[in-house]
């Protein structure tokens, strides 16, 4: 599977079961990355998005169980670690502030697994720069 | 004759009304138990692990219990008085209902949730037109609960002004170079950041508080509220109360609260405690002084560079941060592609034209094709 994610400059995923932040710009790159590919997420991120405009939208609760090889996860909310072997790519729209956070990004980045291949920024709606990081596994 | 007969009738009267005001000031805890409402949890997934469950309203303060101060009182939240910019119907004059016994002393994080989390706004006191008070000054001079329905037409469409006139009960320009990012311990904390309402220098909108208190503490919920608002052209009802002891200058912390109007708090929803502390530094709030940490002495055996206020103008010696993004981390010369700190010299003398504010780390900066000045080197 192919995670996309959103993370502060802390690695801060969520606060009291609320996502940090959002941005009209970043889904509509999301939508532009998967294009016509399976995406899955679950209830809570599908209120974000116009379900209507994704071709291959999935959704359900357990959706990391759910996803095959190739295929994109949203993840808002969820623990990642548990399924690290079966990730292939990690997209990660990095904002450019700091938010409150009690949930965290749980894979470990800099432990020699993955490595960065790509990265772009891009302007939000209302972030100034919104950061494009894209990590394999090595 | 007249006059005077007039004078001591309104003398009188306001005699009156503070005793009334004092008596309608509660001790009770603050266990929520008693709201007006209890707010809908409109977030229909309860995640496995749930949020962190740092809440400690039921823990007694170690630090209260030990300071034997007085904490009947003022340690409370203070009642506050509408102020302006709102409509007369839907002021929310009320402090939430909270004692500082509740909340734990700091350990290693910059704010902990208190009452689950849920801010203590009473349903009366929801409304999706927006608007802000602030409280007036207390006798000693220190502010009260700043409170606001924030909607996009509050925010500012400009960058802030100057903020370095202000001295907030507690002041003291004082650096630590080694221990905090920055370099000076205090910062100019607006308790509705410039970001939200646009509050520039408004003596009570601003707090002395540390720079961790500031750029740890409060910030991150500033942004939280400003990206969903601006998102969502939604309300945020968003209320700051700062938490003094006894008659103490400097405030122990900040109360934080914020509920998303529209949507019942499925966007935003947060009741949070921020410490007004800084990590190596002890500070005695009673009048804002402070010292190195005997644990910050014996790791480092460094002598903080403390610099009690001097005779220099205030406005070159603060550093012009202060509460929030509106504080600029840095200042960019346009021109010369050179990035400094706020309170370097050569910034006096940067044409306006040139100067721009920075919101962000040093690297940022970098990665942005400035060079840090070789005068005050950032």
């Amino acid at each position: 599977m192919i995670v996309i994610t959103c993370l502060d400059q802390k690695n801060g995923m969520m606060f009291n079961q609320r996502r940090q932040s959002q941005d009209c710009v970043l889904r509509e790159h999301v939508a532009e990355l998967v294009a016509n590919a399976p995406l899955w997420m679950n209830h809570y991120s599908a209120c974000q998005f116009d379900t209507e405009s994704i071709p291959n939208l999935n959704i359900d609760d357990a959706f990391l169980q759910e996803a095959a090889q190739g295929e994109y996860c949203f993840v808002e909310d969820a623990p990642l670690a548990p399924f690290e072997k079966w990730v292939e790519r990690i997209v990660i729209f990095r904002w450019d502030r700091t938010y409150p956070a009690d949930r965290y990004f749980d894979l470990q980045l800099g432990s020699g697994q993955w490595h960065l291949v790509d990265t772009s920024e891009f302007a939000g709606h209302s972030h100034v720069l919104i950061t494009m990081e894209v990590y394999e596994k090595k | 004759m007249k006059r005077r007969t007039i004078s001591i009738f309104l003398s009188l009267v306001l005699c009156l009304s503070l005793l009334s005001a004092c008596g309608s000031t509660t001790d009770a805890p603050a266990n929520g138990s008693n709201r007006d409402i209890a707010f809908e949890e409109t977030r229909q997934e309860v995640q496995a692990e749930g949020s962190d469950s740092t809440t400690s309203e039921n823990e007694d303060s170690a630090s209260d219990a030990e300071s034997g101060k007085n904490d009947s009182a003022s340690d409370k939240a203070q009642p506050s008085q509408p102020e302006r910019n709102a409509d007369e119907n839907s002021l929310s004059a009320e402090a939430p209902d909270f004692s500082l016994s509740s909340i734990a002393e700091y350990t290693d994080k910059p704010y902990i949730a208190v009452n689950g989390n849920v801010p203590y706004f009473t349903e009366s006191e929801l409304t999706d037109q927006s608007y802000e008070y602030y409280s007036d000054l207390d006798a000693l001079g220190r502010c009260g609960t700043a409170c606001a329905s924030i909607g996009q037409d509050l925010m500012p469409t400009e960058s802030r002004g100057s903020i370095g006139m202000v001295k907030p009960t507690g002041w003291h320009t004082v650096r630590y170079d080694d221990l905090v990012d920055g370099k000076y311990l205090y910062n100019r904390c607006h308790l509705i950041g410039y970001q939200l309402t646009g509050e520039n220098a408004n003596t009570k909108n601003l707090i002395t508080g540390t720079r961790y208190l500031n750029i740890e503490g409060m910030l991150p919920f500033e942004n939280m509220v400003a990206d969903y608002v601006k998102e969502t052209g939604n309300h945020v009802m968003y209320r700051v109360t700062p938490i003094f002891e006894g008659d103490n200058l400097l405030a122990n912390g900040v109360l934080m609260e914020g509920y998303s109007v529209e949507d019942k708090g499925a966007g935003v929803c947060y009741c949070v405690y921020a410490y007004n502390v800084q990590p190596g530094v002890e500070i005695d709030c009673a009048t804002g002084e402070s010292k190195l940490a005997d644990s910050a002495q014996q790791e480092e055996q460094k002598t903080a560079t403390v610099t009690p206020t001097p005779s220099l103008e205030p406005e070159k010696q603060e550093p012009a941060t202060g509460s929030e993004a509106s504080q600029a981390d840095y200042i960019l010369n346009t021109n010369t592609k050179k990035f400094h700190y706020p309170t370097c010299s050569s910034v006096n003398d940067m044409k306006e034209k040139n100067k721009q504010e920075f919101f962000g780390t040093r690297d940022e900066a970098i990665s942005n094709g400035y060079s840090p000045c070789g005068r005050c080197k950032p």
